[in-house]
């Protein structure tokens, strides 16, 4: 690690943030986040998600605790680090009655980063209708609007407060063309919430499982792809300890688990002489799913 | 800040420019039905003017709603706006809607008397107008001390939100006395000062929020 890199802030840096709200609690969250990664906050609605990417953009400020984007403290009275954030909204404010262009134009006046060339170029690049009135927009379009908007100001910090929501398809895979084009540069930090865990595969290098406002894991999505297998084996026995089970189904002597430990449980049905064992494989999406519906367990074993 | 408020009433025009457009035309056939038609005396000339300044009212109203349906602080905060000029902007965009209907109003005045005559209206017409702009402006502002009162008791800040909702409710009361009371040049002066205070209040209100995400 140079010199550099070592004094180099953080993208974003949460320290035991906490907002309640009534019947929920977010945090107490610590959280750092590293320029030029993709960081995927995973979690089922009413997480907690969108209060936390709200904080971070400074739109809430939260009860306790803080954050930090780029060194900079993030608070609503401050204005420092808005030059470094771009957030992506299902609700981003525009005048919804009046067209692209002039929603763009009046945020080229308002905002003093903001670049024409730069927010035209990318409103050519994902085909943004500019003469269409907002209102008129089909949600897809919204989203790419909403990306232009915020980017269109070089921000080094990207929040995207689960862009693919209710889009079909068609239209979710050609906003994640965009995400995965702009992010592949590893210029961007990115946070991306979302729900949608098919998004994950194609933009996350790092994911975040947040399940009642607190974060259960925070792993590499190679990692967890390494490590989580489905077995199926044949053993007399029922009753067997095995490292890493998280979910374990049998009919008589045929059994079918989930190992968050791969390697380790394979290796104790060798030595308990388990026969034809089959071992496949989980994608992240699955993956996701097991940790969001053991939580709190699967986290402690994981850590 | 400006610019913002002035987008905001650019954004705003065209309500304002039907809502002027109806009252034009309401003035308009009030003088016809009463001094062509009935061949009466005339009108009083405050009538001829204030269904400008009523539009300017309806038009703070809808203005307000529609700001805060599109989420626009979310909008002015990803630029360099602090929520103190979030605040200005939301009281003084009311204040200059009325103020527009008031000075559309005046001008309706002077016209209809440079067409009818200054005998087609009845009356100390400016005084009056201008006493009745100042009651409406008032009931304008009343819309965002109601939603800062509202924001904060949502937000959970329980002092702003009784001392939101008590001036809100005591300025509603006086407004309705003022109707039987203050009918003068002096009353105003009084409705002017509580409207100052209003504003300062939400204001201060809304630039103690806890979340701006609408």
């Amino acid at each position: 690690m140079t010199a550099n890199t070592m004094n180099a802030p953080a993208a974003a840096r949460l320290s035991g943030l906490v907002k309640t709200f009534p019947g929920f609690q977010l945090g107490p969250l610590d959280l750092t986040l590293e320029p030029g990664t993709v960081l995927a906050l995973v979690g089922p609605n009413g997480a907690g998600k969108t209060t936390t990417l709200n904080c971070m953009a400074g739109l809430i400020i939260p009860d306790e605790g803080g954050t930090e984007v780029y060194g900079a403290p993030v608070h609503p009275t401050r204005t420092e680090y808005r030059r470094d954030v771009g957030y992506v909204g299902e609700e981003s404010g525009f005048f919804q009655r009046w067209t692209v262009k002039r929603n763009l134009d009046y945020l080229a006046r308002l905002i003093p980063s903001w670049s024409r060339d730069r927010a035209t170029r990318l409103a050519d690049r994902i085909a943004l209708p500019l003469t269409t009135p907002v209102i008129k927009l089909s949600r897809g379009n919204r989203t790419k609007l909403a990306i232009v908007a915020a980017l269109a100001h070089g921000p080094r910090l990207l929040l995207l407060d689960e862009p693919t929501a209710g889009l079909d398809p068609v239209v979710r895979a050609e906003v994640l063309d965009v995400l995965w084009e702009i992010t592949e540069d590893g210029e961007h930090a990115v946070l991306y919430s979302t729900h949608v865990l098919s998004d994950i595969n194609r933009l996350a290098d790092e994911l975040v499982f947040l399940r009642d406002g607190q974060i259960v894991l925070r792993t590499g999505r190679d990692e967890l792809s390494e490590r989580w297998r489905r077995v199926s084996f044949r053993l007399a026995e029922n009753d067997v300890e095995l490292p890493g089970v998280v979910e374990h189904r049998w009919v008589r002597t045929e059994h079918q688990i989930i190992t968050r430990d791969g390697e380790a449980t394979i290796k104790r049905l060798s030595e308990l002489g388990a026969e034809a064992v089959e071992v496949s494989r989980m994608s992240v999406d699955e993956i996701a799913v097991q940790i969001l519906k053991e939580g709190h367990h699967v986290a402690r074993t994981e850590n | 800040m400006w610019h913002a408020l002035r987008t905001e009433l650019v954004y705003s025009r065209p309500w304002l420019l039907g809502g002027l457009g109806i009252a034009t035309f309401v003035s308009t056939l009030l003088i016809v039905l009463t001094v062509f038609v009935n061949d009466s005396d005339g009108v009083p000339g405050f009538v001829v003017g204030m269904f400008p300044v009523i539009a300017g009212m309806v038009v703070a109203f809808i203005a307000q709603g529609y700001r805060s349906e599109e989420r626009r602080a979310r909008l002015l905060l990803a630029g360099p706006m602090t929520p103190r000029q979030l605040a200005a902007l939301m009281v003084l965009l009311p204040a200059f809607l009325v103020g527009l209907g008031a000075l559309y109003g005046g001008l309706l005045v002077a016209v209809a008397v440079l067409i009818a005559g200054a005998g087609a209206l009845e009356g100390a017409t400016v005084p009056s107008l201008g006493v009745f702009s100042v009651q409406f402006w008032a009931y304008a502002q009343m819309g965002p001390l109601a939603q800062e009162a509202s924001a904060a008791h949502r937000q959970k800040r329980g002092t702003a939100a009784i001392i939101g909702w008590a001036v809100f409710v005591g300025v509603i009361l006086l407004l309705v006395a003022s109707q039987f009371l203050f009918g003068s040049t002096y009353g105003s002066v009084v409705l002017v000062a509580v409207i100052a205070t209003t504003m300062v209040l939400a204001a201060v209100l809304y630039a103690g929020r806890t979340d701006f995400t609408r």
